[in-house]
């Protein structure tokens, strides 16, 4: 059902004409695909549709105004803030309206307090800027500089830097969320008082209803204004340098520095991360997924090509190239310290420091995750997990080993087993499997393994992040729960009896399997008739 | 052409598809670059998003909308030809996309205009104006033709022969006389004798911008053949825009690189600096005041030269043979810096977006001319900045941009003084 007029002019009458739009060139502007992350696979061909109408509130009130008229008139939505997360965040249904919330960029900064209150509009790079002015950081997750502070806290949000600062939903304090049906909750220390500067608030901790382990895509309300946890850095400024495309932070190498080592192996490699947890030193450690050398060295698409090509499964195997970032938080001699246990750690395991440019191209202000489709076009993280680091070696070796029989039309990336570090100083373990493909070749190989890679983590029992609606829940739930589907969609239920948010997620890629016709010979659990 | 043959010809949108269908939507080509973000202030570059926010207003949209253009998916109407042009093609988007990736957007934004015009649906009403001037007139003004050098002073000496031609442009040539003489005066105040040419016409810069590339490439030829056939080495221009036209657009029409014009192109920026590094020209009388450079965008990251290309697109999007894109990287970006910090007296503050990530005044392009409200608006953004940092004057490298900061600058009853770099080089030479 199309949006009516008369729903069309209650909306107009909350954000005024200029906001809303449901002209066809406004709306195609709002596709998904083809290009981005996840996008030109399947899933984006066959579950994404151009909006029905685009609208931009301004403020809460707005916002809640929306939801409201869009449960009075079952018109389906989705909260929209950079449109980064490829299909998964856009449209899936005809006529949908799309809340695209880029005018809410409401700041505030407590410096005493250490939090900023951010609209949804805000990104990570003016927060971090923000942040940095003051003598503070935060983590600018994996998803890059470019994510929504908000999307990303309640999705991802991770980085080398959470080596040390701990993972996103520990730093999400006061919340505004509008549930689906348009109340507006608030959560942590607003649910008491108007100071967002705690997490904690009565009851059960609603954090959950958020983001779960990584994010509802936007199936749970909207969340529009959060305080964010900031954390003391050191007192030097990073500085700008460089013309585009070489622009980079030059560090105060006195009180920060990256370094990089050669390992003789991954196993060293872990060791070294439990090593320096145990030593409580290090402010970011990882290890680097090799064809991220190769992009950083190229100049362009066929200069990575020139040197990835030369790369064989014998090199792969053999270069262990670890990163490591330290602080100097409270004075340069705590540089100096760190540098010198890191160094007896390194060197006792085997390892050694190589010459490593004393500036940051990434992590701290630019994850520069838009570098991922220089190579092929075509980018998506299959998995990540966060349990211990014993449990991620073998989670990215098992993956490289499944990932051979779908390569092609994968990128061959010879054995290289993705992306693991250490969490919260050693106390979790993280890996995380990218993979790459030419969108412009049949990439229904690509779709296969997305979905193969969620059987093999219930057949080899890794515990991925990626639940709810990132694989078919009635595929994870029963292996997870058992009955973990059942209560996700009695939540859902409870909190949209309308269904009205962003449906059909959380059980769109179960339709997804079902509307594709190359995906069904893979559906082997038992799921009923989708609504 | 997603694989196969493919070039860089912007007057066939299907050279184009690859790039459009790989816009990832990072909105690199929005946001300033994130090393230099500085926080919730002044962070974006793209003019036209900034304005009117929707999606589809930001490359990332008129990728998405392009690539439905070229698939016959998308009917012209209003709004299409609004998304198309109410944009400064000011290349911000070009740079930011092309800090991470390989993709063409700058070039897909003007092939997507020719289309228009191809289709018949384009230019907008206001530049078919413009156009009709250019032809009758050969001035964009459609002031008379009789009348182009009447900017001349008794006290500018012209050579009949020289080495250089001042190609001075319509706007130095009519409205802005303060240029022309001011960089004439230069020339003769560093010793380097200059000739004009014998009937100088409008470079087509407007043309080309709005999509109307078989004229423009008509104004490109004609324009070409009379600066060889004067004999000079180096054709200087005082217009940051026409310094584009001339070193990036007349080859890409004509299908030859900047190279084998036969001709330097250099604008006043580049030729002073030189003369003040040699010491042939001394900056010697105190200008005093605190300014404010920007970055014209022609000048800056749209300059770098043209190279011709042709070849094909195979497995993983990799071209052959292989292709040094332009990032905007070799832009003139220091020699005005440099040339400004050598005047005594100067003192220069930067605006929080400089270089590459600077926000275009708004005025080139087509913009004035048929969104004057949203020229004025991107004007108006950029003198807030300045104020910001406390400058009492801005600086700029091109009459469009000068005339437009000057106008909303009159507008919003500001004081804060605009000027071009001539007129101040002019003052520290002549006090």
């Amino acid at each position: 059902m199309a949006i009516s007029k008369g729903a069309y002019r209650v909306l107009e009458t909350i954000v005024g004409e200029e906001y809303i739009s449901s002209d066809p060139v406004v709306c195609e502007g709002y596709r998904s695909g083809p290009g981005g992350y996840e996008a030109g696979l399947g899933y984006e061909r066959v579950m994404t549709k151009i909006p029905g109408c685009v609208i931009l509130p301004l403020t809460t009130e707005e916002v809640q105004k929306i939801v409201r008229a869009c449960n009075r008139y079952k018109i389906p939505y989705v909260p929209y803030s950079t449109g980064w997360y490829g299909p998964r965040s856009h449209c899936h249904v005809e006529d949908e309206l799309l809340i695209d919330l880029k005018r809410m960029v409401d700041f505030e900064i407590d410096e005493k307090h250490l939090y900023a209150v951010v609209g949804s509009g805000v990104i990570y790079s003016q927060l971090q800027e923000e942040a940095m002015k003051r003598g503070c950081y935060i983590i600018v997750g994996g998803g890059g500089s470019q994510c929504s502070a908000i999307a990303n806290m309640i999705g991802d949000g991770w980085s080398p830097l959470s080596y040390r600062i701990g993972l996103p939903h520990r730093r999400i304090l006061g919340t505004e969320l509008i549930l689906p049906d348009g109340e507006l909750v608030e959560m942590g220390s607003l649910a008491v008082q108007d100071d967002p500067f705690w997490g904690e608030g009565f009851g059960p901790d609603l954090r959950g209803l958020l983001r779960g382990f990584t994010g509802l895509r936007g199936c749970m309300g909207i969340v529009t204004k959060m305080a964010i946890k900031l954390l003391p850095f050191q007192p030097e400024r990073l500085k700008p340098t460089g013309i585009s495309p070489h622009t980079a932070l030059e560090l105060p190498t006195n009180r920060v520095k990256w370094i990089n080592f050669t390992m003789p192996s991954k196993e060293a490699m872990k060791d070294a991360m439990f090593e320096m947890a145990r030593a409580e030193i290090g402010a970011g450690v990882t290890k680097v997924p090799i064809f991220w050398r190769a992009i950083a060295k190229a100049s362009c698409k066929e200069e990575y090509w020139d040197i990835w090509s030369k790369e064989s499964e014998e090199t792969i195997s053999g270069f262990h190239l670890l990163r490591v970032l330290l602080v100097g938080f409270g004075s340069e001699e705590q540089l100096e310290y760190e540098e010198r246990v890191l160094n007896d750690i390194i060197t006792e395991l085997g390892g050694e420091a190589r010459r490593t440019r004393p500036t940051d191209e990434s992590w701290f202000k630019n994850a520069d995750s838009a570098g991922m489709w220089l190579m092929c076009g075509g980018y998506v993280s299959v998995d990540y997990v966060i349990e211990t680091l014993e449990h991620a070696l073998p989670h990215g070796e098992n993956y490289a080993e499944l990932k051979k029989k779908f390569t092609p039309p994968l990128m061959p990336d010879y054995g290289d087993p993705g992306w693991f570090q250490s969490f919260e100083l050693g106390h979790q373990g993280y890996s995380e499997f990218l993979v790459y493909w030419d969108p412009d070749e049949n990439t229904d190989g690509v779709d296969h393994f997305y979905l193969e890679t969620s059987k093999e983590n219930i057949r080899k029992r890794f515990y991925t992040s990626l639940l709810g609606p990132h694989q078919p829940l009635y595929l994870t739930g029963p292996a997870y729960g058992p009955n973990y589907h059942k209560w996700l969609l009695a939540v859902k239920d409870e909190f949209d009896p309308n269904f009205l948010s962003h449906p059909p997620v959380p059980l769109a890629h179960d339709e997804f399997v079902e509307k594709a016709e190359w995906m069904r010979p893979m559906k082997d659990w038992e799921s009923p008739k989708l609504p | 052409m997603l694989k196969g043959k493919v070039s860089l010809d912007v007057s066939n949108l299907d050279n184009f598809e690859y790039d459009m269908s790989k816009c990832i939507k990072c909105k690199g080509c929005y946001w300033v670059d994130h090393i230099y973000m500085s926080g919730v202030d002044f962070s974006t570059r793209c003019p036209s998003a900034t304005r009117y926010m929707f999606d589809s207003y930001g490359a990332y949209g008129k990728m998405r909308i392009g690539l439905a253009m070229l698939e016959g998916r998308m009917e012209y109407s209003d709004e299409l030809l609004k998304t198309l042009y109410a944009c400064t093609l000011c290349g911000a988007c070009d740079v930011g996309c092309k800090r991470n990736l390989d993709l063409e957007i700058e070039l897909s934004l003007e092939a997507l205009r020719i289309k228009a015009v191809q289709d018949g649906k384009g230019p907008m009403p206001a530049h078919k104006k413009v156009a009709k001037k250019i032809t009758e007139k050969h001035n964009r003004f459609g002031s008379p033709h009789q009348n182009r050098n009447k900017w001349l002073t008794k006290d500018i000496k012209v050579a009949a022969k020289a080495d250089v031609l001042y190609f001075v442009g319509c706007s130095a040539a009519y409205v802005n006389p303060e240029i022309s003489r001011a960089t004439a005066k230069i020339l003769n105040a560093a010793g380097t004798p200059f000739m004009l040419m014998p009937d100088e016409w409008c470079c087509g810069n407007v043309l080309y911008s709005v999509g109307m590339i078989d004229e423009a490439r008509e104004l490109a030829k004609r324009n070409v053949e009379a600066m060889r056939k004067t004999g000079a080495k180096t054709l200087l221009v005082s217009c940051a825009e026409g310094y584009r036209t001339w070193k990036v657009d007349y080859p890409k029409m004509l299908n030859i690189s900047t190279d084998e014009l036969g001709f330097k192109v250099v604008h006043l920026t580049e030729l002073v600096d030189e003369l003040i590094k040699k010491e042939a020209l001394k900056l010697t009388k105190p200008v005093d005041i605190r300014l404010t450079y920007h970055d014209s965008c022609s000048l800056s990251r749209l300059s770098e030269p043209w190279t011709p290309w042709k070849g094909e697109r195979g497995k993983w999007g990799m071209i052959s043979p292989g292709l040094e894109r332009r990032r905007g990287t070799n832009g003139v970006y220091q020699q005005p810096r440099d040339i400004l910090k050598a005047i005594p007296g100067v003192e220069l503050v930067e605006m929080v977006r400089m270089k590459e990530n600077a926000f275009c005044c708004g005025a080139g392009r087509g913009t004035q001319e048929a969104f004057p409200d949203f020229a004025a608006w991107a004007a108006g953004q950029r003198l807030f900045e300045a104020k910001t940092v406390g400058a009492e004057a801005l600086v700029a490298t091109c009459p469009w941009c000068k005339d437009n900061f000057t106008r909303v600058a009159k507008q919003n009853g500001d004081d804060l003084k605009i000027y071009d770099i001539s007129e101040l080089i002019l003052a520290a030479i002549e006090g």
